[in-house]
C-alpha cells in the first residue's frame, strides 16, 4: 500500500514546470506548426477561405504517398533515394498509355488509352518491382539502402532517358493526355459551393492519398508485416533469431515502397500534365525531409503514419503559407533546413540516454 | 540545464520565423496603400514565379525587375517564387498564389518541351479572368492566342544562335590562321549543350554552326570539324539539364586529358550555350595553361548571356564574345504590360512599334501572337 | 535415473580453417534436470550450441532429441522443435513493446495477415503470469532496465513450450532478488520435465541448481559429473587443466598516504547520493553492490563519463575539477569500463592503436605527424609489462581472448601515467586462468604506487584482491569494510540497507 501511495505521489509531483517543459518540447514541432498557421492566419485571412485549405490539402495528397512509401524504408535504419526517378518512370510509363488518340506527339500512335485500372495496375506493379531490385540487393549483399538506391537512381534516369525517346516521343515531354485520366485523377467528386455560384473542388487525389494513408496505417500497425518491419529496423539480429524472414521482408518493404512510388508516378503523370526525364527529380529528398520532421528516425525502428502526414503538412505549410505572407523566396529554403534540424535534434533528444 | 537550452532554442526558432515573415516583404494591410500611386484602376497583387533563382542571368531579370514592380505596384504587393527548375513545384506555386488573392502572374515557366504546363497555369488564370504574362522562356503561340490577357515576353531563341554563329564566323574569318593551331586548315570545335529538349539550346546549338560555316563558306574556309569525328552527337550536354557551369568544366576537363597541341589535334573553338558553360570550360583551360591572359594561348570561347563574369573574362582576353540578353529590357517590357493592366485597359494597348516593342506580326502586318520580342545584342567588350 | 535421455549430443566434432572447434563432444541432458556446461571462453562451449541450433553445421556426430535424430535449419526450425535460447547478449527490438518482442517471429494471426494484439496481449500476461513477472507488456523496451529484459528473454523462451532450454550467462545483469526468481523458473521448469543447459561461469551458482555437470576444454569434452560429486576446486582444476593452488595471488602491496579525497559526490542524470570516500597511495579500494545500486555511478560520476550532480574532488589535497572525461585524463584518472565490447575496445584496430590511443599527444613530432616508432615502443612495453599474448601489434584486437584484451586497455590507460585507476569488473568475461594474471597485475599497480578503486560482482574477487571494501546500496553510500576482516554475509547485509 505504501508503495503505491508513494507512486501516486511521484505521479502527481511530476505535473510541475519539468514535466510541462517535456511536454511542450515533444510536440514542439505540432505547436510550432500551429503558431505558424495561426500566425498566417491572421496576417493573411485569405490562408483560411476554403480554396486556400483545399490547396494545402491537395499539395499535401499530392506528396504523400512518396513520403508514405519512403517513411518505411527509413524505419528499416535505411533511405531511398531512387524514390524521385521511380516516380519518373512510372509517371512516364502511365502518361505514354493514357495519351489521348488525337495526342500531337502520340508516343505509341498503335495503342488507344488502355482501361485506367490496367494501367494503374501497371505502374503499381512497375513501381513495386523497382522497389523489389533495391530490396533484393539490400537484403541479399547486405548493402546499405543508400549505395543500392543511389545507383538505382542512375540506372533509372538511362530507362527513361531510353524510355521517353522511344515510339513516336524522341525525348519531347509526354502531354496530351486522354480526358477520361485527368478526370480519374484531378476530376472533382466533390465541390464546396462558395456563393455567388463559385464553386471550389477537392480533386480526386485528395481521397485517394486519404485512403492510402489508411491503407498504410493498416499495414504499420495491424498486419504482421508490419510489427516485422519495425522489429527488423530496431533489431536485425533478433528479428532473425526470432524466425522472421529477413529477406523477405526487407524485400517487401522496399516493394511496398515502389508500389507507393507507382502510384505517385500515376498521378503525377497527370497532376503535372507534363513528363520529361526530370519528372519526379529530388522527389525523395522532401519525402524524406517529411518523414524525418515527423520523427520517423534514422536510428531504426521507429516512426508512426501520423508524423509521416504531419511532416508532409509542415512542408506544404511552409511551402503555401510563407510566400503567402511576403516571406522572401531566398530565406525559406534557410527555414527548411532550419526545421529538419530541428525536428531531428528535438527527436533525438527522445532517444539520447542520459548519463 | 539542457532542457532550458533546447527550449531556448524553440523559442528562438519560433522567432526567427515569425521575424523572418516581416524581414520580407511587408504584409500589405501596412504598407501598400502607402506606397501605391494614387487612384489606380486596379489594386494589383502579383506574384512573380522564376524557374530557378540559382540562372545567373535570370537573377539579373529578378533585380530589375524588383527594382520596376517596387515603383509600380509597391513593395509589399509582389511576391517572388522560386521553383527550383522543377515544374510540380512551379505548378504549385501558382496554385497557392492564386488562392492567397493574387490578381496578376508573371511566369517564367519550368517545362518549355510541352506546352501543357503553360497551358494549365493560363488556364488557371483565365478561370478567375486575371492576366498572366510569361517571359523569358518560350511558350507556344496556342498558349497566348487562347486567353485575351496572356502574353508573352522574350526573346526570339533562334536569334541568339544565329548570332552566337555570326558572331563566331566573323571571328574566324578574321582569325583563321591564328585559330587554326595545327594548321590543318579546319577549325575543331566543340559545343556545350545546356539542356536536352529545350528549344532555346536546341536553336543555339544548331544555328551557331551552321552560320558561323555559312560564313566561312562564303569566305572560302572549310566548315567547322567537331572534334570527336566519330561522335554520334555534336554536341556533349548537361545531363542534369542545367546549363551548369560544372558539366562544362567536367567534359572540357576530359577533353583536354585526350585532345592537346602536342598531339596536333587540340580542340580550337569552344562553344556554349550560355556563359555559366563558357566559364566552367575556360577555368579546364585555364587549367591547362590555355586561356589565361598575356603569353598564353587563347582557345576562343563564345558564350551567351553576357553575365557580368564572362564580362570580364572577355575583358582580360580569355574569352572571346557573347550575346546579350537585355535584362533592363524585358523587364521594362513587363512593366509596361504591368501599367497596362494597373490602368484597366488591355494588357497589349500601346505595345508596338511606335514604342520600340518587337512584336510577333503576320505577313499581313497583324499581330499573329502577343509575343514581345527583346532583341539580342553581340557582346565582345565594352565599346 | 532410467528415463531415457531428453537430448543426446553425441561425439559432435566440428573444423573451422586451421582450427579443431569441437572434438568428439558428447553431452546429454535428462529430462527434468539442470545440465550445467562449463568452460573457459573459448572450449567450446557456444560454437556446440550452436552446432544444436543449427547456426553452425556439424561436421561429424549425431543429435538426438526424444529418440529421434535432428539437424535443425536455423534457430527458427530448433525453436519450432522446442528447443529455445536465452541469449547472453540480448538481442532485442528496444523500440517496440514486451509483447511485440514476445511474439515475434509468431505473431498471433486474425484474418491471415493481421495481428491479434488482444489475443498477443492475453497471452502475454498468461505467460507472465505463470512465471510471476512484473513487467507490463505494453511498455517500450528500451525503457526497461536491463534485468527485466533479461526476464523478458526468458519468458520468451518458456513461451515457446521448450523442452530444452539453454541458458546463457543468464544472472550476469540480474539482481540477487532476480536471480532468486529465475531459480524457481528454473525449478518450475524441471517439474514440468523440461531438460535446462545451463551456461555459466559463476560456480556458487552452478554448484547449487545443477544436476550434472560437464566440463569443456579446448573443444574437447573433458568430463561429465554429478554436480554433488564436485567441489569449486575440481571444476577449476578441469577447467583449466592444472591446477591453481591459489585463486588470488599473495597481497604484498602498502597502502600509503592519503591521494584522494571524495566528499558528497552526485549524480545528475544517475542514482548516486552524496558519497564520500578517501584512497590511499597504493591501496586498492573495493566497491561492492547488488546491480543498480550505484557501485558503476561512483567510478563513472568521478570520471565525469556520467553528468555530475555535485561533490568535491581533491586529490593531495587540492582541488579539482573533473568535468569530462578529457579533464580527469588530464588530472590523472583513468578509467576501466564494464562493457569491454561495447566502451573499451575498438575492435576492428589493431593492438597498437587500442594500446595508444589515449596518449596519441606523447607521439607527435612536430605537433602534426604521429611517430610510428614512439607508438610501437610503447605498444611493446605494454605487451611485455601486461602479459599480453599475442602473435604481434598489428592483430586485430578482437580476435584476442577476453583478458588479453582487458589487458591491452590496462596497458592504454597506463601509458596516460595515471595517479588513481578506475577499474570497473576488470574480470568481466575473462578466463578463470587469466584472472589470476590480472589479479598480479592489479596489485603490481598499487605495489607501483597507483591508488587503485574497483568494482566488482564478484564478492570473492574483492575480498581476496582488496585492501578496503566500500558498500554500495540504493545509491548510498552503506559502509566500509576492512577487507581482511570481513565475509561475505557482512557485506550482503549492508548491500541490502537502502534497497
Amino acid at each position: 500500500m505504501s508503495q503505491n501511495t508513494q507512486s501516486k505521489a511521484l505521479q502527481r509531483e511530476h505535473w510541475d514546470a519539468k514535466r510541462i517543459g517535456n511536454l511542450l518540447l515533444n510536440n514542439a514541432l505540432l505547436i510550432i506548426m500551429i503558431l505558424v498557421a495561426i500566425y498566417i492566419a491572421l496576417s493573411e485571412p485569405v490562408f483560411l477561405s476554403p480554396s486556400s485549405i483545399i490547396n494545402l490539402l491537395s499539395q499535401t495528397a499530392a506528396y504523400l504517398p512518396v513520403a508514405l512509401g519512403i517513411g518505411g524504408c527509413i524505419v528499416l535504419t535505411g533511405t531511398d533515394l531512387s524514390a524521385g526517378r521511380c516516380v519518373g518512370v512510372t509517371a512516364c510509363v502511365s502518361a505514354s498509355l493514357l495519351q489521348a488518340a488525337d495526342a500531337a506527339n502520340k508516343m505509341w500512335p498503335g495503342i488507344d488509352p488502355l482501361p485506367i485500372p490496367v494501367v494503374i495496375l501497371i505502374s503499381v506493379a512497375l513501381g513495386a518491382l523497382i522497389g523489389a531490385f533495391n530490396g533484393f540487393w539490400v537484403a541479399k549483399f547486405k548493402l546499405h539502402p543508400f549505395i543500392v538506391t543511389l545507383a538505382t537512381q542512375l540506372i533509372l534516369y538511362t530507362a527513361l532517358l531510353l524510355y521517353i525517346q522511344q515510339g513516336n516521343n524522341n525525348g519531347q515531354a509526354i502531354s496530351g493526355l486522354a480526358s477520361q485520366y485527368r478526370d480519374f485523377v484531378v476530376g472533382p467528386l466533390v465541390k464546396i459551393p462558395l456563393g455567388g455560384g463559385q464553386t471550389v473542388s477537392i480533386p480526386n487525389y485528395v481521397w485517394f492519398a486519404i485512403l492510402l494513408t489508411a491503407l498504410m496505417w493498416f499495414i504499420w500497425n495491424k498486419t504482421i508485416f508490419g510489427k516485422n518491419m519495425f522489429a527488423l529496423g530496431s533489431n536485425e539480429e533478433a528479428a532473425r533469431v526470432s524466425g522472421v524472414n529477413v529477406f523477405l521482408t526487407t524485400v517487401l518493404v522496399f516493394a511496398l515502397a515502389g508500389a507507393m512510388y507507382g502510384w505517385a508516378g500515376f498521378v503525377e503523370g497527370v497532376r503535372i500534365g507534363s513528363n520529361t526525364a526530370n519528372t519526379g527529380f529530388n522527389y525523395e529528398l522532401d519525402a524524406i525531409a517529411a518523414c524525418v520532421i515527423g520523427g520517423v528516425s534514422f536510428v531504426g525502428g521507429i516512426g508512426r503514419i501520423r508524423g509521416v502526414v504531419i511532416g508532409v503538412l509542415m512542408l506544404r505549410l511552409i511551402f503555401v503559407g510563407l510566400p503567402m505572407i511576403g516571406m522572401d523566396q531566398n530565406l525559406q529554403y534557410a527555414i527548411k533546413g532550419g526545421i529538419i534540424l530541428f525536428a531531428c535534434a528535438l527527436d533525438m533528444r527522445k532517444y539520447l540516454v542520459r548519463k | 540545464m539542457k532542457k532550458k537550452f533546447a527550449l531556448a532554442l524553440a523559442m528562438a526558432f519560433m522567432l526567427t520565423i515569425l521575424t523572418g515573415c516581416r524581414g520580407g516583404n511587408n504584409p500589405p494591410s501596412t504598407s501598400g496603400s502607402a506606397e501605391n500611386p494614387p487612384s489606380q484602376a486596379v489594386n494589383l497583387k502579383v506574384g512573380v514565379f522564376y524557374y530557378d533563382f540559382s540562372d545567373v542571368y535570370i537573377s539579373k531579370v529578378r533585380s530589375s525587375m524588383d527594382q520596376a514592380l517596387t515603383e509600380l505596384v509597391g513593395k509589399g504587393n509582389f511576391t517572388n517564387y522560386d521553383a527550383a527548375g522543377s515544374q510540380p513545384t512551379q505548378t504549385d506555386q501558382v496554385t497557392t498564389a492564386l488562392t492567397a488573392g493574387c490578381n496578376l502572374l508573371i511566369v517564367n515557366i519550368v517545362e518549355t518541351s510541352s506546352p501543357d504546363a503553360a497551358i494549365g497555369i493560363r488556364d488557371a488564370a483565365a478561370d478567375r479572368g486575371i492576366p498572366v504574362i510569361f517571359f523569358n522562356r518560350e511558350v507556344s503561340d496556342d498558349v497566348v492566342n487562347g486567353y485575351d490577357k496572356c502574353a508573352f515576353v522574350g526573346t526570339n531563341a533562334p536569334d541568339a544562335g544565329h548570332m552566337q554563329g555570326q558572331m563566331i564566323g566573323q571571328f574566324l574569318v578574321d582569325h583563321y590562321d591564328d585559330v587554326d593551331l595545327n594548321g590543318d586548315g579546319t577549325i575543331s570545335y566543340v559545343m556545350f549543350k545546356g539542356q536536352e529538349a529545350n528549344a532555346e539550346a536546341e536553336a543555339r546549338t544548331q544555328f551557331s554552326v551552321e552560320d558561323a560555316n555559312a560564313l566561312l563558306t562564303e569566305a572560302g574556309k572549310p566548315q567547322l570539324a567537331y572534334y570527336d569525328a566519330s561522335a554520334s552527337t555534336k554536341y556533349l550536354v548537361d545531363v542534369n539539364g542545367k546549363w551548369s557551369a560544372q558539366a562544362a568544366n567536367d567534359y572540357m576537363n576530359g577533353i583536354l586529358s585526350t585532345y592537346t597541341q602536342s598531339n596536333g589535334n587540340m580542340v580550337e573553338l569552344v562553344i556554349c550555350n550560355n556563359d555559366a558553360m563558357a566559364e566552367g570550360a575556360i577555368s579546364a583551360l585555364q587549367q591547362s595553361g590555355y586561356n589565361n591572359g598575356q603569353g598564353t594561348t587563347v582557345i576562343p570561347v563564345f558564350g551567351v548571356d553576357a553575365s557580368d563574369s564572362a564580362r570580364a573574362l572577355i575583358a582580360a582576353g580569355n574569352m572571346v564574345g557573347s550575346i546579350r540578353q537585355d535584362a533592363q529590357g524585358m523587364a521594362d517590357a513587363i512593366a509596361a504590360l504591368v501599367s497596362n493592366t494597373q490602368s484597366g485597359t488591355d494588357l497589349m494597348t500601346n505595345i508596338n512599334a511606335e514604342r520600340g516593342y518587337t512584336v510577333d506580326l503576320n505577313e499581313d502586318g497583324t499581330i499573329r501572337a502577343a509575343k514581345i520580342r527583346i532583341p539580342y545584342h553581340i557582346y565582345t567588350g565594352e565599346q | 535415473m532410467n528415463q531415457p535421455p531428453l537430448l543426446e549430443m553425441r561425439g559432435i566434432s566440428k573444423t573451422f580453417p586451421g582450427v579443431k572447434a569441437l572434438d568428439n563432444v558428447s553431452l546429454t541432458v535428462r529430462p527434468g534436470t539442470v545440465h550445467a556446461l562449463m568452460g573457459e571462453n573459448g572450449a567450446g562451449k557456444s560454437t556446440l550450441m550452436k552446432c544444436l541450433f543449427g547456426i553452425y553445421n556439424k561436421d561429424r556426430g549425431t543429435i538426438i532429441l526424444d529418440g529421434r535424430e535432428v539437424n535443425f535449419k536455423n534457430s527458427k526450425d530448433s525453436l519450432e522443435h522446442g528447443v529455445a535460447m536465452v541469449h547472453q547478449e540480448l538481442n532485442q527490438a528496444l523500440t517496440r513493446s514486451v509483447q511485440d518482442n514476445l511474439w515475434l517471429g509468431r505473431y498471433p494471426k486474425v484474418g491471415g495477415i493481421m495481428v491479434s494484439e488482444r489475443a498477443m496481449a492475453q497471452r502475454t500476461r498468461e505467460i507472465f503470469q505463470e512465471l510471476s513477472v512484473n513487467v507490463d507488456p505494453g511498455a517500450i523496451m528500451s525503457t526497461l532496465p536491463v534485468s527485466k529484459r533479461q526476464m523478458v528473454e526468458i519468458a520468451k523462451a518458456v513461451s515457446y513450450h521448450a523442452k530444452i532450454i539453454v541458458f546463457d550467462e543468464p544472472t550476469s545483469s540480474l539482481t540477487e532478488t532476480e536471480v532468486e526468481h529465475l531459480f524457481r523458473i528454473i525449478a518450475m521448469l524441471k517439474d514440468k520435465g523440461c531438460g535446462i543447459i545451463y551456461i555459466s561461469h559463476k560456480m556458487e551458482e552452478i554448484l547449487r541448481i545443477s544436476d550434472d555437470v560437464t566440463i569443456m576444454r579446448d573443444g574437447t569434452w573433458v568430463a561429465t559429473r554429478s554436480a554433488q560429486e564436485l567441489t569449486m576446486e575440481e571444476i577449476i582444476q578441469l577447467m583449466v587443466g592444472r591446477e591453481l593452488t591459489h585463486r588470488f595471488p599473495p597481497k604484498n602491496n602498502r597502502p600509503g598516504p592519503v591521494i584522494l579525497e571524495v566528499e558528497n559526490l552526485s549524480g545528475k542524470y544517475s542514482r548516486l547520493e552524496q558519497v564520500s570516500f578517501q584512497l590511499r597511495q597504493g591501496e586498492i579500494l573495493g566497491i561492492a553492490g547488488l546491480d543498480g545500486s550505484g557501485r558503476t555511478e561512483v567510478l563513472e560520476n568521478l570520471f565525469s563519463s556520467m553528468t555530475k550532480g555535485s561533490g568535491t574532488i581533491r586529490l593531495h589535497g587540492r582541488t579539482i575539477q573533473n568535468n569530462t572525461p578529457r579533464q580527469s585524463i588530464r588530472n590523472g584518472f583513468a578509467l576501466l569500463t564494464e562493457e569491454r565490447r561495447a566502451t573499451g575496445i575498438f575492435g576492428i584496430r589493431d593492438i597498437r592503436e587500442n594500446t595508444v590511443i589515449s596518449n596519441l599527444r606523447g607521439y607527435l613530432i612536430g605537433g602534426i605527424c604521429l611517430s610510428d616508432k614512439k607508438m610501437a615502443q610503447d605498444t611493446d612495453w605494454a605487451i611485455q609489462s601486461m602479459h599480453i599474448k599475442t602473435p604481434n601489434q598489428r592483430v586485430q584486437i578482437r580476435s584476442l581472448s577476453g583478458g588479453n584484451q582487458q589487458k591491452v586497455i590496462l596497458g592504454r590507460w597506463l601509458l596516460t601515467k595515471p595517479e588513481v585507476l578506475l577499474l570497473d569488473e576488470p574480470t568481466r568475461g575473462v578466463d578463470v586462468g587469466a584472472k589470476y594474471e590480472i589479479y598480479q597485475l592489479i596489485i603490481d599497480l598499487a605495489k607501483a604506487g597507483k591508488g587503485v578503486i574497483m568494482v566488482s560482482s564478484e564478492m570473492p574477487e574483492l575480498l581476496g584482491v582488496c585492501d578496503r571494501i566500500l558498500v554500495m546500496s540504493g545509491g548510498r553510500l552503506a559502509g566500509e569494510v576492512d577487507a581482511q576482516n570481513t565475509s561475505q554475509e557482512e557485506i550482503l547485509t549492508m548491500a541490502a540497507k537502502y534497497v
